[in-house]
């Protein structure tokens, strides 16, 4: 199947959904309360955007996700990798970890708004802690998992310092899984804005929190596609980055 | 002759207490000769080799790599089995990985690792990746890395055994040219008879258990027919036996 054919089918997915979501809230089936049509999204876009609503909460939850995903991906990486490469290290936080892991980010709302208030911190705090332990356990298992003949290249060919062989063989070595841990943390931070958001922390989430509590179900809808919307970009534009960085790959 | 490299009295084994696989292998290679180590697989040839280019530890015994006084180059230049190429460098980069960290000018890693490039007939694929290039192809860009930090010697692991006849064939001409060329000495270990004859002028045996040094001799068998066929089949019956304990 070419590009072309496998892109006009997933648009002819997306409209097939459309289609089927607009029939049932039509024929009345379910109340129009339960299920807004999608048709009822484009009005209450506008009205949003007009109010300044929309571009306003976009802005703030883009800025809580930059702020979290970044930092969350580098500590991640980061920790992941060091935990990978010394052993020493390994077993002196291997229970740590073990005991923090399983603790989901929302668990820590009431500690992050102790720490950082209702703020943007919060928020971005939340999101960091999400997106760290993807990256965590991908770069680990991906530092881990380069080839020990590389390695032994190196030394071979006098980069078995610690810098020539982190930055010359393992890091490299070990992209491909540090950057599918990234792109699960773009779609893991995602679905953690609106949960960080939910406590009134200005953003999309807190933007469909009033709307529900209006039973204005068409705003919240609107904000669910515009997640899903700003997901897709993120990825689609990190998939495009990683095509590139990986283009030695056959 | 002068020696590149001596060793003396080394045993080789693995792990802290499992008896030594290899011992007391003393030998002194001369500069520019192109010698075989033969014997069958676990008699630790290729731990050998990595102990010559320092990459695992002798029991006992010294490893001494007379080096030249020339700036800018490494002692050993290795070359294993699998090509074992980084894939994410394009091929001029691979050739020039030894090159970094030595004290040369980014210009020069360049002209020497394309002049490597020119040696084993691959310029024109300086740009290519690795998965674009055939078996024997990764292979010659193997020895163009090892060559182009102008080693002292070549330290070279079972380096065609991976490849098919008609490849191996034309590879093992290919070195025997730049070996010719080139003068540089090399060690070269297989378990293939026939290849150590066609290609080393001096055959070292490996064999016993623990293995040492069962035969060490010269070879002048060349390519030449029955020469050939004889000495192949003259080292066959004294590893013969040898390896029937």
């Amino acid at each position: 199947m070419n590009t072309r054919t496998s892109l006009s089918l997933s648009a002819l997915g997306v409209v097939a959904f459309l289609f089927g979501w607009e029939a049932v809230a039509r024929s009345g089936v379910v109340p129009a309360g339960l299920l807004p049509s999608p048709s009822a999204v484009p009005t209450a876009f506008l009205a949003e955007v007009q109010r300044g609503i929309w571009q306003k909460m976009v802005v703030a939850s883009l800025s809580h996700y930059a702020v979290g995903l970044a930092l969350g991906t580098f500590l991640g990486v980061t920790f992941g990798t060091a935990a990978a490469l010394w052993r020493v290290w390994d077993a002196f936080q291997s229970w740590v970890v073990r005991m923090l892991r399983p603790i989901p980010a929302i668990a820590w709302i009431p500690f992050a708004i102790i720490w950082f208030g209702v703020s943007e911190g919060a928020a971005s705090f939340l999101i960091a802690l999400t997106v760290f332990w993807i990256n965590y356990y991908a770069s680990y298992s991906a530092v881990r998992g380069v080839d020990k003949d590389l390695i032994e290249l190196g030394h071979a060919f006098g980069q078995g310092g610690l810098i020539p062989r982190l930055f010359k063989i393992i890091l490299p070595g070990a992209l491909p899984g540090i950057l599918s841990g990234l792109r699960a943390g773009l779609g893991q931070g995602w679905m953690t804005v609106v949960a960080a958001e939910l406590f009134g922390i200005s953003g999309l989430g807190m933007r469909m929190m009033e709307a529900s509590g209006l039973l204005a179900t068409n705003i919240v809808v609107l904000y669910m596609v515009t997640i899903a919307l700003l997901y897709g970009v993120s990825d689609f534009l990190f998939m495009q980055v990683q095509a590139r960085v990986l283009s030695w790959q056959r | 002759m002068a020696a590149v490299i001596d060793l003396n009295g080394v045993a080789i084994g693995y792990g802290d207490s499992a008896p030594p696989v290899l011992v007391d292998v003393t030998l002194s290679v001369e500069r520019g000769s192109f010698v075989a180590i033969v014997g069958p697989s676990g008699v630790g040839k290729s731990t050998l080799l990595r102990v010559v280019a320092g990459l695992h530890k002798a029991r006992t015994g010294g490893v001494t790599i007379h080096q030249d006084q020339r700036p800018a180059h490494r002692p050993v230049g290795l070359v294993f089995q699998d090509a074992r190429l980084l894939p994410w460098r394009r091929v001029v980069k691979n050739v020039q990985l030894g090159l970094e960290g030595l004290p040369i000018s980014a210009a020069d890693r360049l002209r020497r690792a394309e002049e490597a490039l020119k040696l084993v007939r691959l310029d024109g694929y300086a740009r290519r990746w690795p998965y674009e290039l055939s078996g024997g192809q990764r292979q010659r860009v193997g020895i163009a890395r090892a060559m182009a930090v102008d080693p002292d010697i070549l330290l070279m692991d079972e380096p065609f055994g991976a490849l098919d006849a008609i490849t191996r064939n034309n590879l093992q001409d290919e070195l025997r040219r730049i070996h010719r060329e080139t003068g540089k000495t090399i060690l070269f270990v297989t378990h293939d008879l026939e290849e150590a004859v066609h290609l080393a002028d001096r055959i070292i045996v490996l064999g016993g258990t623990p293995a040492r040094v069962v035969r060490d001799v010269k070879n002048d068998a060349g390519r030449d027919g029955s020469v050939f066929r004889d000495q192949v089949e003259k080292l066959r019956l004294e590893i013969a036996d040898n390896y029937s304990i």
